[in-house]
């Protein structure tokens, strides 16, 4: 008896075996005892030293193991994040893989004329429009940032924006905890309560620490912050390697590691058992110009092993992929965000951001979110496998047709031709001379194209009327509050 | 020909030899202007080139800038006044708000490996600090940098002080979400979308 018949083949990927997990989590360890973290909030660093850290400076603490062990234990190993309606969006942990959306792009395709310019608010609507109407797309994000808006205000701008305009969840920046606030304050408004906001969070707050090995006083009180309201966190740093880290991957991860880990043993000592997504973000310099660059093989091995390692802490994960360093849509977008996109699922990444992201994170494209989105639901098929069951193996179906027959108009293809293969909808399977006769558009075309059509015809589900007041009464109290404020970044 | 191995160790970015073959030459008895002008500065030049045109990657053009600024320091006390010059003064720094250095400090390089003397001021620098060190340093140019969107208000306020301190030193910005409307709006005097731009920019408005 084959007891695998039913369980269908899947595809594998693994890049460090368990000792190599637990040199580069070694060495994270070494750096964090020996050479410390730089935390520029007063209040943490008294927290750390009253935790056992030592304090060698004005603001460097040293961690020992058995906090950032404490740490790891402490911290949930799955967070079930919801949607605006309070359904279970996303279950982050384990080996679920869910793509979402980059924040603040400082430039966009005009989806009209197809000029890139400065975004705008209207940017960030649009994407969330056709992010909501696209099925691989499981979390928004504002993907542009309103340039028009003065800056203390454009986070909350976003955040109104989106929950406006889409039912999934929200992963979202802001300039400081003031801005943060009126972001929890609105969010909650929509859930029903902070107490229900709490209970069913559908958004997730995204911070960071500063590579090297530096903590600001900004970052750690959001961290605070959301650490009090229930609200999921993502503070991860983006280190670069050769430039604000060491130039090898494995360096830059233990320096990125020992940023991401203190961070969590900094949120798990104020408050134990709060969220937190974790990993690590090591991507090199381009050493020719010196630009940050997203769209490297280099940044893949680092991104599995973030992976990897956060899997074997036991921890959910986040990573990023579906962003080139392109700045437009074409080839190289495409080849570059394929392979972000299939080794995250391989690699069962938990929460993949930055989907639709072009040119080093300075470009957005609704296009490409378009693409991505196919490329995810390619990657999804390779990651279903296939099956092996007795009707799949389909020798009965072989004996019948034998040599020299065909399967077309047989049953078993018939019963099985929508499901085994993989549909696509914006990939050219036409003949040339039948393509041509169609418009003969190329993919990048044809994706913007689909953009165009979801913002002409797709109906987003809006919110009700009182919380629409509610929300616009909250932006206007930011507004008076916020605007000219000096934020504590 | 010695001087030329001064120009080659530059270029070949040697950093234990740089120092013995700059004395040896200065004790061989050449002229301090010749192993200055002929060794370490052609090398920058050639460093330049190389790297304008790809050879040379950014941490091999920084390291070679290194290693003439090393043999620069034996020739130092042989200079004469005009010799010793450097091409002007650059005060760098990461506007306030905002930590992230990296780019600030990759422009930092470039600029004091082209010549010119840089005080760098370093990261969450307030609009005063630039004002006061561009006036005791009597700067040609003031060079801001800014990663973040929501720090981007403060150069306009550094751009403001220092133009109501009457400072007449330049002013140049740079950084991921900086533009060339951007600096024009904030009345600063130049941009650059990149490191290498941000010192040929400089050499521009400052020689």
């Amino acid at each position: 008896m084959n007891l695998n018949a039913d369980v269908p083949c899947r595809p594998r990927y693994r890049l460090l075996d368990n000792e190599q997990l637990q040199q580069l989590h070694n060495a994270t360890l070494e750096i964090l005892d020996k050479v410390g973290v730089s935390v520029k909030h007063p209040e943490a660093l008294e927290m750390l030293r009253a935790a056992g850290c030592r304090v060698i400076s004005k603001t460097t603490a040293l961690i020992p193991e058995y906090l950032v062990a404490d740490a790891i234990r402490s911290a949930p190993s799955y967070i079930t994040v919801f949607d605006r309606n309070g359904n279970r969006a996303m279950e982050l942990g384990g080996n679920n893989v869910y793509f979402g959306m980059g924040t603040d792009l400082l430039n966009s395709y005009d989806i009209d004329t197809g000029k890139l310019r400065k975004s705008c608010l209207q940017d960030v609507v649009n994407a969330a429009k056709v992010a909501d109407s696209l099925e691989h797309i499981d979390f928004i994000a504002s993907h542009a940032f309103p340039n028009e808006i003065s800056t203390n205000l454009a986070y909350l701008a976003e955040f109104k924006a989106q929950v406006e305009t889409s039912t999934k969840p929200i992963y979202f920046t802001a300039a400081a905890v003031d801005d943060l606030e009126f972001i929890i304050e609105m969010a909650a408004a929509v859930a029903g309560g902070a107490d229900e906001l709490r209970q069913k969070p559908f958004l997730i707050h995204y911070a960071e620490p500063i590579s090297p090995l530096t903590h600001s006083q900004g970052a750690l009180k959001k961290l605070f912050r959301c650490s009090d309201a229930g609200i999921p966190l993502n503070y991860t740093p983006a280190l670069l390697a050769g430039g604000t880290g060491p130039v090898t991957l494995a360096g830059g991860l233990a320096v990125a590691n020992a940023e991401s880990l203190s961070g969590l043993v900094i949120q798990q000592l104020y408050r134990r058992g709060a969220p937190m997504i974790s990993g690590i973000s090591v991507t090199p310099i381009d050493m020719r110009t010196g630009n940050c660059i997203y769209g490297t093989p280099d940044e893949r091995l680092t991104h599995t092993a973030s992976s990897e390692l956060y899997h074997w802490y036991g921890l959910p994960v986040w990573g990023e992929a579906g962003c080139s360093d392109s700045n437009a849509l074409d080839g190289q977008a495409a080849m570059e965000s394929s392979f972000q996109v299939m080794l995250s699922a391989l690699e069962g990444c938990n929460l993949v951001h930055d989907v639709g992201y072009l040119g080093q994170g300075l470009v957005g494209s609704l296009g490409s979110l378009v693409m991505c989105s196919e490329i995810i639901s390619y990657a999804k098929r390779i990651m279903k496998g296939f099956s092996l069951d007795t009707d799949h193996l389909a020798l009965d179906i072989i004996k019948q047709v034998g040599p020299g027959g065909n399967y077309l108009a047989e049953m078993h293809t018939v019963k099985h031709c929508r499901t085994e293969h993989w549909l696509p909808e914006n990939i050219n399977r036409l003949t040339h001379e039948v393509w041509a006769k169609a418009g003969g558009k190329t993919y990048d075309e044809v994706v913007t194209d689909k953009a165009r059509d979801i913002l002409k015809n797709y109906k987003p589900k809006f919110l009700p009327e009182n919380v629409l007041n509610e929300m616009d009464a909250i932006y206007n109290r930011a507004a008076e509050d916020l605007i000219g404020k000096q934020l504590d970044t | 020909m010695a001087v030329k191995d001064i120009f080659e160790a530059v270029l070949s970015m040697d950093m234990p030899g740089i120092a013995a073959k700059t004395q040896t030459e200065l004790d061989n008895g050449t002229d301090v202007g010749t192993i200055l002008e002929d060794g370490l500065i052609s090398a920058m030049d050639e460093v330049g080139i190389r790297f304008s045109m790809g050879d040379l990657f950014v941490p091999e053009m920084l390291m070679a800038a290194k290693v003439m600024q090393k043999g620069l320091e034996v020739l130092k006390p042989h200079l004469s006044e005009g010799q010793s010059q450097s091409k002007g003064v650059v005060v760098i720094g990461t506007v306030k708000g905002d930590l992230h250095d990296i780019g600030k400090n990759l422009v930092a390089m470039m600029v004091e490996g082209a010549g010119f003397k840089v005080v760098d001021l370093g990261v969450d620098v307030d609009s005063d600090n630039f004002v006061k060190t561009a006036s005791a340093e009597n700067a040609d140019a003031i060079a801001l940098s800014a990663l973040l969107t929501t720090t981007m208000p403060s150069m306009a306020n550094t751009v403001n002080a220092v133009k109501e301190a009457g400072i007449a030193a330049k002013i140049i910005i740079g950084g991921a979400p900086v533009t060339k409307t951007f600096c024009q709006e904030i009345g600063a005097d130049g941009y650059s979308p990149d490191a290498a731009g941000a010192v040929r920019l400089i050499k521009e408005i400052v020689g």
